[in-house]
Formats: structure tokens, C-alpha cells, sequence
């Protein structure tokens, strides 16, 4: 039972970052790998603030939020600029900026040795939540996530985003501003995925500089391109698929770094087959 | 001479890549890892199989070409008639990348490797007062004849005409009778089998890990953009400016700030000159 209710925190955590990338690359179509980068400010910043101020938790997934929020507007503003490949290639580059920034920012950061002993919140009376307790929590943000995309989705504004995915020219032709809205969606986006690092670090209890890693953004990207583009439920999809992938091949009772890379090479060629034959992935509903 | 040295390895990837991109027009991150293959592919022909240093070397620059073209042959060309946008194929090569670095780790392991011996003290050499070793001496050397041999091709022959003709427009290649299909082919040979003479490069002096392949991509895509994206001269000048920043960077602050510096120059090219130095 310990092991579903892990298994179900994990899922809800993917969940919320596949669902906060699909409203930037599904809807709007921005190819943005850099979606790890704000997740692990929001985790860097919580920790931060759960090990050394010893603040409250919320108000230290608050704060990662508004950290983030900053970072992400610093960042949108320079990509709303561009689109297509390049927006893809510059989001890449500010991946490893944050990297580098987190690994080299030694005072703060800790650097490579990450930090150890982020607390969990205590949510009823005085003891640290367990983990159906922590379930609970993770749940109630997966949901409410979960509506602000549907509601951000079915909105005017959302109907701008997808209308800019299809043909941005046109948009701004009508007298829209496209790079505005590109960068609402972004910050936006953005700000759900520190959510999710938060509720990471606070889980594990443990992070270091490679949760923000070109790898982790790439990953967050198989889950959307996986479960599908432009759909709400697709980012579930995918996010179950490899949470279960990785258990399933564990009762292969291969070494942990055999089994890692054994992901990877599946991640990759799934990536690359979905490309040549299903572009919008399995639920998708974009296809770019 | 770090500057000279990294910019002769950032050569050797950006040139490949920027030819690769003047034909096909999408940014070819399986790049990345044809870089890795060649150095690998030595270590297991030279080092473990004990084939000589030429044979072994020549082979593995050979089989990383191969690599490239079939990446194209089975991949991207099937993309290219479908008229795939850029970013599906840059997704794609996004997952060539991934699965082929998770291939070279589960053979040869996660870990450090080096092509040459690790007790071995390399042969030294003094120019204008800087020490540098016999490789990194090679390393200059390919980085400056690879880039006269491959503007040799593109600017002289009708493989370079045929090239030059794809990279403006595809469609009308065609029309006149190029086969388009069969040059873009070589030129995945040509850009993959570069990418991989730096990755054996790499793997003697420094050495090589599976999952380097995407930062020195990065590096060589920075180099291309900022010296001009499709051109060759554009993209050896882009990696010695690259080269240079990054070790003023690195010098400035500190060495992990290195490929920091070298992004915040790609962005500061992308908002300002979005075309490079010598980009039209």
C-alpha cells in the first residue's frame, strides 16, 4: 500500500509538470526545454526556505512560486521573441544557464552536493505529514492545477494560444500581441512547474543541481509528446507511462544504472518513432 | 592558446553542423552524439582491439559518416517528404540523440574514459611561449584543414554546386535534376564524420564521457549561429570567438562558469544579430 501511495505522489508530481509544459508547447506551440529549469528553482527555493529560515511550508512553495515567477519573466521576455527551432535552441541555453547557476552559486546552493533534510510540511497538529498524508496535499494542488489549465484552456485567452500555435502571423496581423501572450503562458506555465519542484523537495527530501539538468527537461518533454499534445488528459498518460516504466523494468532485477540507461535508449526511440508516426502523441490533438 | 584549442574543437563540430543545416534547414541535435560515437568507436577499434592508430582512427571517422547517413536515410529523409516543420525534426533528432547516449553508456559505461594512456606524458611542444601537447597540436591542425578541404568542396566541385543549390532552394534542386535525396545523404556523411574526428580528438585530449555530446553540441550550435547559420567560414569564426569568451569568462569568474558565458553570448547574438557575423 506504501508502495501505490509513492507511486501516486510521484504521478501527481509528473502529472502537475507535464500539464503546466503541454499549456506551452501543446497550446501555444513553443518548444520549450527549459521546463526543469523553473521546476528546480521552485524546489531550490523552498528547500532553501524550509532548511535555513525554517519558514512555514506554504508560504515556502509561495515564495518559490514568486521566485520563479521573476526568473520566468527574465526568461520569457527574451524568448517570446522567437519561435519554432529557435525558441527551442535558446530554451536550451537558459536550461544550462540555471544549471550552471545552481552547480556554481556555492553559498547558497551547496553546488553539487545539493541539500539534505528538506523538511515535510506538518499539515495536522504538530507531526510531519506521512505519506498519505503528503498524498493528500499533492493531490489537492494536482487538482487544482488541473483546473486552472482546463479553465486557462477554454478561456478566451486560450483560444488566442491555440490561434498563435496555428498561425502566429495571423494573429498578430488581427492586432493581437503574440509575444504578450507567449509570455503569459510561459510565466504561467512556469510558475505550476515550481509547484511541482516544491512539492518534490519536500517529498524526497532531497535535491541537488541536476533537477533542473537538460535531462529532466527533456524528460518532462517525452511526457507531453508521449501522452499527446494539446489535450488535457495527455500529459496523465504520459506521466503514467513512465512512472510505470521504470517499476516495470526494476522486476527485471537489473543494476540501477543498466536499467536508467535501458530508459533513456526507450525514451529516445519512443521520441523519435513518435515523430516519424504520430507527431501529436498518443492522445494528442496538435500536430505540429 | 585554450582559446585557439577550443575553438579548433568547436570548429570541427560547427562546420559539420552549419553544413547540415544550410541543406536541411533544422538544427540537427543527433549531432551531438555522432561527436561521442567517433571518439568511442576508436576506443573500441584502437584501444580495446589494439587496430593501429591511423587504421583506427580513419575506420572510426568512416563509421560515424555511415552513422549519420543512415541516421538521415532512416529518419530524417522519411520526415523531409512528409515536409515535417523544423521543430518535429528537431524532435526527432532530439531522440536519436538520447537513445544512441544511453546505447554508448550501456556498452562502454557511464564512466571517464581516455584514448591516450593515462600514465603516458604526452610529447610537448613550445609556440610563442605556450606549452601545448603533440594532440592539441593535431587538434589545430584538423581544426584549420578541415575547414580549407570542406570550403574546397562546397566552393569548387559539383558536389559544392549541388549543396549550395539544395541549401537555397530544395524544390527547384530537384526540378533541374539534383538528386537531392543522394547529396543530402553525403552531406550527413560529411557533417557527421567531422563531428566525429572532434569527438576522437576530444577523446585523446581530454577524454570522453556518453553524455558530453549535448553540451559540445550546444557549443557548436552557439558557434554556428553567432558566426552566421549555413555558413561554413561563419561557423569557424563563431567557434574562435566562442572560444575566446568562454575562457575570458572563464577566467573572469571561474571555470564553471564557462558554459554559461558561452550561452549568455548566444543570446546576446540571437536579440542583436540574430544572423551571425557573416549571416545574409
Amino acid at each position: 500500500m506504501d508502495y501505490l501511495i509513492h507511486i501516486a505522489i510521484y504521478f501527481t508530481i509528473f502529472s502537475i509538470t507535464g500539464m503546466s509544459l503541454n499549456l506551452i508547447v501543446g497550446y501555444t506551440g513553443l518548444f520549450s526545454i527549459t521546463h526543469a529549469s523553473f521546476y528546480g528553482i521552485g524546489a531550490y527555493t523552498t528547500a532553501l526556505l524550509l532548511t535555513r529560515l525554517g519558514a512555514g511550508f506554504l508560504m515556502s512553495v509561495a515564495l518559490g512560486v514568486l521566485a520563479t515567477f521573476v526568473a520566468a519573466l527574465l526568461a520569457g521576455a527574451i524568448l517570446s521573441r522567437f519561435s519554432g527551432d529557435y525558441f527551442a535552441i535558446v530554451s536550451l541555453g537558459f536550461s544550462t544557464i540555471v544549471f550552471a547557476v545552481l552547480l556554481n552559486w556555492q553559498d547558497l546552493t551547496r553546488g553539487g552536493q545539493g541539500i539534505f533534510g528538506v523538511p515535510r510540511p506538518s499539515l495536522f497538529g504538530c507531526r510531519p505529514a506521512s505519506n498519505p498524508d503528503f498524498l493528500m496535499l499533492s493531490t489537492a494542488f494536482f487538482g487544482a492545477v488541473f483546473l486552472i489549465c482546463r479553465f486557462i484552456v477554454n478561456s478566451s485567452f486560450g483560444r488566442v494560444l491555440k490561434a498563435i500555435r496555428e498561425d502566429e502571423e495571423a494573429v498578430r496581423i488581427f492586432g493581437y500581441n503574440t509575444a504578450y501572450y507567449k509570455l503569459a503562458v510561459f510565466v504561467t506555465g512556469s510558475m505550476m512547474a515550481a509547484v511541482a519542484g516544491s512539492l518534490y523537495a519536500s517529498y524526497i527530501g532531497y535535491i541537488d543541481p541536476s533537477v533542473s539538468g537538460v535531462n529532466e527537461s527533456v524528460f518532462m518533454f517525452v511526457i507531453i509528446i508521449l501522452g499527446g499534445l494539446g489535450s488535457l488528459c495527455g500529459p496523465l498518460l504520459g506521466a503514467l507511462f513512465l512512472i510505470l516504466l521504470p517499476e516495470g523494468l526494476r522486476y527485471l532485477g537489473l543494476p540501477v544504472i543498466v536499467s536508467a540507461k535501458i530508459q533513456e535508449f526507450i525514451y529516445g526511440t519512443a521520441l523519435t518513432a513518435l515523430m516519424l508516426c504520430r507527431p501529436q502523441g498518443l492522445a494528442g490533438k496538435y500536430k505540429p | 592558446m585554450d582559446t585557439i584549442i577550443a575553438g579548433a574543437i568547436y570548429t570541427l563540430i560547427a562546420i559539420g553542423f552549419n553544413l547540415i543545416y544550410r541543406v536541411t534547414k533544422f538544427f540537427n541535435i543527433a549531432h551531438g552524439v555522432f561527436i561521442v560515437l567517433g571518439g568511442y568507436t576508436v576506443l573500441l577499434l584502437h584501444n580495446t582491439l589494439g587496430l593501429g592508430l591511423l587504421p583506427g582512427v580513419t575506420a572510426g571517422v568512416l563509421l560515424v559518416g555511415v552513422a549519420g547517413m543512415l541516421a538521415d536515410k532512416a529518419v530524417f529523409g522519411v520526415l523531409r517528404r512528409k515536409r515535417a516543420p523544423g521543430v518535429i525534426m528537431l524532435v526527432a533528432s532530439l531522440g536519436i540523440l538520447w537513445a544512441l547516449q544511453a546505447l554508448i553508456a550501456l556498452v562502454f559505461g557511464t564512466g571517464f574514459r581516455r584514448l591516450s594512456g593515462m600514465g603516458e606524458i604526452p610529447e610537448t611542444y613550445e609556440i610563442f611561449g605556450a606549452v601545448v601537447t603533440e594532440i592539441q597540436v593535431a587538434i589545430m591542425a584538423a581544426g584549420i584543414s578541415v575547414t580549407a578541404l570542406l570550403a574546397l568542396i562546397i566552393n569548387k566541385t559539383r558536389f559544392g554546386m549541388a549543396v549550395k543549390a539544395i541549401g537555397d532552394d530544395e524544390e527547384v534542386a530537384r526540378i533541374i535534376g539534383i538528386d537531392t535525396d543522394k547529396i543530402i545523404g553525403w552531406v550527413f556523411f560529411i557533417g557527421s564524420a567531422i563531428a566525429g574526428l572532434g569527438g576522437i580528438l576530444i577523446g585523446f585530449d581530454v577524454g570522453l564521457l556518453p553524455a558530453m555530446g549535448m553540451m559540445l553540441l550546444l557549443k557548436g550550435i552557439t558557434a554556428s549561429i553567432i558566426g552566421g547559420a549555413g555558413n561554413i567560414y561563419g561557423g569557424a569564426l563563431g567557434a574562435y570567438l566562442l572560444g575566446l569568451v568562454e575562457n575570458t569568462g572563464a577566467v573572469a569568474f571561474s571555470g564553471g562558469w564557462r558554459d554559461a558565458s558561452a550561452f549568455g553570448l548566444l543570446i546576446i547574438f540571437l536579440l542583436f544579430r540574430p544572423r551571425g557575423i557573416l549571416g545574409t
